[in-house]
């Protein structure tokens, strides 16, 4: 493959993949100002873009990764996905620090994702788990995918739509069952940030340390870049450099504007169209009182995780034309009811858990959110689940 | 040039600097970004931010401001109350405030709950607090620094005195002016539409009345009235023309209400602070007045509840 991936990409796929990022500067800074709401905007699709391009570039999917461990026992990119925790847990506490300087004050730092820890989210991570089997990726990578032609992807979406729908209508009972009495834990409350770091730090170095007993010697050569196209665009980068990348990202955009998500323009367009339709319940109880993807009925159309996912996809599709990884394929009508079918439990399950794999995973653990952990934990469960399934489908 | 146009210039100049000077020096109850910038590193002054949107003061607030949370710490979070003495002497302490230390309040949205943070600093009887004339608005319009890193100052040693209840307006004083029983004039800070009762509340609040309209005998003057393009509060003439022409010109008690009874304290402070009329805050406001039973309501949109 690595012979086909060095292949310059065509003129035409150049000068596209030129005019989107030329488009991408443009309407950044158009949608820049003196103000911190329009600095937000741009900051907003410049950090999707880069994380589109992070995704793209270094195959940071977490349901590819995971299934390359159980299934081949490679362990590359799960190192990824560990690496990128181990920087964010750095570069959060840091920013904590600054932000709320006395963690044990009994509140939570401003939208950090920290989140209820009920059955719920068990359940929500295991159906999300679920979703990324048979859908075949979690939603920022169907979000790039779709950069690189994976029209099925659109399907993967829609589907979450419906699922956000399906979530929205389960909130209220299952808030009142449950979520409203459940623990908020935020580790650096505990024994302060010294001690939230190193328990993160060395949980993290201890999963990286069992995992690189499994590398394997690569069978894949890597090829000798010698330009800098070649070095950017050309073999795919190994995942944890992107993961290194995507810590830091994930630091400054928190600092900058909130943390890195994926799902709250989707569940937002959902919640938008069904409270239009008048299908929604009058009230989703306590639901806007929780940091974490946060939805809502939509006034404005641009939003800040709205351009943040415009600018991922079109940073990836510029990036998949530069890398020839732009193949736009036709798929099969079973691919596309197994994406709409797992794209709905997707869709489901982060709106229950408050966030995705980005959301509630990256950037949940990032802030010392034992909220993070679990979704981990249960989303592993679901994705072992869903490849189950999948045997027979 | 001669000596006699030296000596003209001479005077143009000291002219211009007295007037600076004057310009600079912090009033009573305001204080100028240019004031506040220039004594950022004065010890004897303690900057806090209360803003009504969270998360505002943590991404870059006025370099060395303490951040107060207005629905924890300015009250009481089980019953609806401002914070007990206790609760409120201690947060001043740990903010660094001391019996000699000069307090500017500042935050979002034209001072709103920066205004009410005064209000409490009064009802406790804390002296030297001032407001930042035009608030964040202001200083972010004029470039000036944020920083992100939050301050925990060395602790202060102020003492609150009781609660003074009579800068505080209860149910019964403005059922006294609504029934005329008492010479009191009502100033309803809301919308037009709220205070003619074509809404129960602005858009976006869950907090509602079931009844719709305002409190008979007030008159409505919105708050945004009494702020100046560059959200600084009017001058003292402008202001006694904005309420004068409503009849409030200080010559009786003065009520202040609103929906929650926070932008009221905006309208408190250019009445009270500014004008130095006689005024109380009513911080029940329409969400208390509006679902008592058996209370006079003026509806001249009419609109009827009808559980929604």
């Amino acid at each position: 493959m690595a012979t086909t991936a060095l292949q310059a990409p065509g003129r035409w796929a150049s000068a596209l993949a030129a005019v989107l990022s030329l488009g991408l500067v443009f309407a950044a800074w158009q949608l820049g100002g003196a103000d911190s709401d329009s600095q937000a905007l741009s900051l907003s699709l410049l950090g999707g873009a880069l994380f589109g391009l992070l995704l793209q570039r270094s195959r940071f999917c977490f349901f590819c990764v995971t299934r390359d461990f159980i299934e081949q026992r490679k362990p590359d990119g799960l190192l990824g996905i560990i690496a990128a925790l181990a920087v964010g847990t750095l570069g959060y506490h840091l920013v904590f620090g600054a932000f709320v300087p006395d963690p044990s004050s009994g509140r939570l730092p401003p939208d950090a994702h920290v989140g209820p820890l009920s059955w719920v989210l068990g359940l929500s991570a295991t159906v999300f788990g679920i979703g990324m089997a048979l859908s075949g990726s979690c939603i920022s990578a169907h979000l790039y995918r779709l950069g690189e032609g994976a029209f099925a992807s659109l399907f993967a979406l829609f589907g979450a739509l419906i699922g956000f729908f399906l979530g929205f209508l389960c909130w209220n009972p299952l808030y009142l069952l449950s979520i409203q009495q459940a623990p908020v834990v935020w580790l650096p409350a505990w024994q302060g940030y010294g001690v939230s770091f190193l328990l993160q730090i060395a949980l993290l170095g201890g999963l990286a340390c069992w995992l690189l007993l499994h590398v394997q010697a690569s069978t894949e050569p890597r090829v000798v870049a010698r330009n800098l196209r070649q070095l950017l665009f050309g073999q795919r980068w190994p995942t944890w450099v992107g993961g290194l990348l995507i810590g830091f990202l994930a630091t400054l955009s928190y600092l900058r504007v909130g943390p890195l998500g994926v799902t709250a323009e989707l569940g937002s367009v959902a919640r938008t169209a069904a409270d239009g339709l008048g299908w929604l319940p009058e009230r989703l109880e306590g639901l806007d009182s929780f940091s974490g993807c946060a939805t809502a009925v939509k006034e404005a159309l641009l939003s800040n995780n709205g351009l943040f996912i415009l600018g991922l996809v079109v940073a990836s599709w510029a990036s998949a034309l530069l890398a020839g990884d732009f193949q736009p394929k036709r798929p099969r009508v079973s691919e596309l009811l197994r994406n709409l079918l797992g794209g709905v439990l997707l869709g489901w399950g982060s709106m229950l858990a408050l966030g995705c794999t980005v959301g509630t995973l990256l950037s949940g653990i990032m802030a010392g959110a034992l909220s993070g952990w679990v979704f981990a934990v249960f989303c592993l469960v679901g994705v072992l689940l869903g490849l189950r399934i999948r045997r027979y489908w | 040039m001669t000596i006699k146009n030296l000596f003209g210039a001479g005077l143009l100049a000291a002219a211009t600097l007295l007037q600076a000077a004057q310009a600079l020096a912090a009033s009573d109850v305001l204080v100028s970004t240019e004031w506040l910038e220039k004594n950022l590193n004065n010890p004897k002054v303690r900057i806090i931010e209360v803003s009504v949107a969270p998360g505002v003061y943590e991404r870059g607030h006025i370099p060395g401001a303490v951040n107060f949370a207005w629905h924890r710490d300015l009250v009481d979070p089980v019953r609806r109350d401002i914070a007990s003495q206790e609760n409120f002497q201690a947060l001043l302490r740990k903010s660094g405030i001391s019996a000699d230390t000069t307090t500017v309040l500042y935050g979002d949205n034209n001072n709103w709950f920066a205004a009410w943070g005064a209000w409490v600093f009064d009802v406790y009887g804390v002296d030297n607090v001032k407001l930042l004339d035009g608030g964040r608005v202001k200083w972010e319009a004029e470039k000036r620094a944020l920083d992100n890193r939050a301050k925990t100052p060395v602790a202060g040693n102020v003492t609150v005195k009781a609660a003074n209840k009579d800068l505080r307006a209860f149910l019964p004083d403005v059922l006294a002016a609504a029934e005329k029983r008492s010479d009191v004039q009502l100033v309803d800070i809301r919308s037009a539409d709220e205070y003619n009762g074509k809404v129960f509340a602005p858009q976006g609040v869950q907090e509602l009345a079931v009844r719709a309209g305002h409190v008979p005998g007030a008159v409505n003057v919105p708050w945004g009235q009494a702020v100046a393009a560059d959200g600084t509060f009017k001058s003292v003439e402008e202001l006694k023309k904005v309420y004068g022409a409503v009849g409030i010109d200080g010559s009786k008690p003065i009520i202040t209400y609103c929906r929650i009874g926070e932008r009221s304290s905006h309208t408190w402070f250019a009445l009270k602070k500014i004008l130095g009329y006689d005024v109380r805050n009513y911080d029940g406001s329409w969400t208390e007045y509006g679902n008592a039973v058996g209370v006079p309501v003026v509806n001249v949109a009419g609109t009827v509840w009808g559980g929604k």
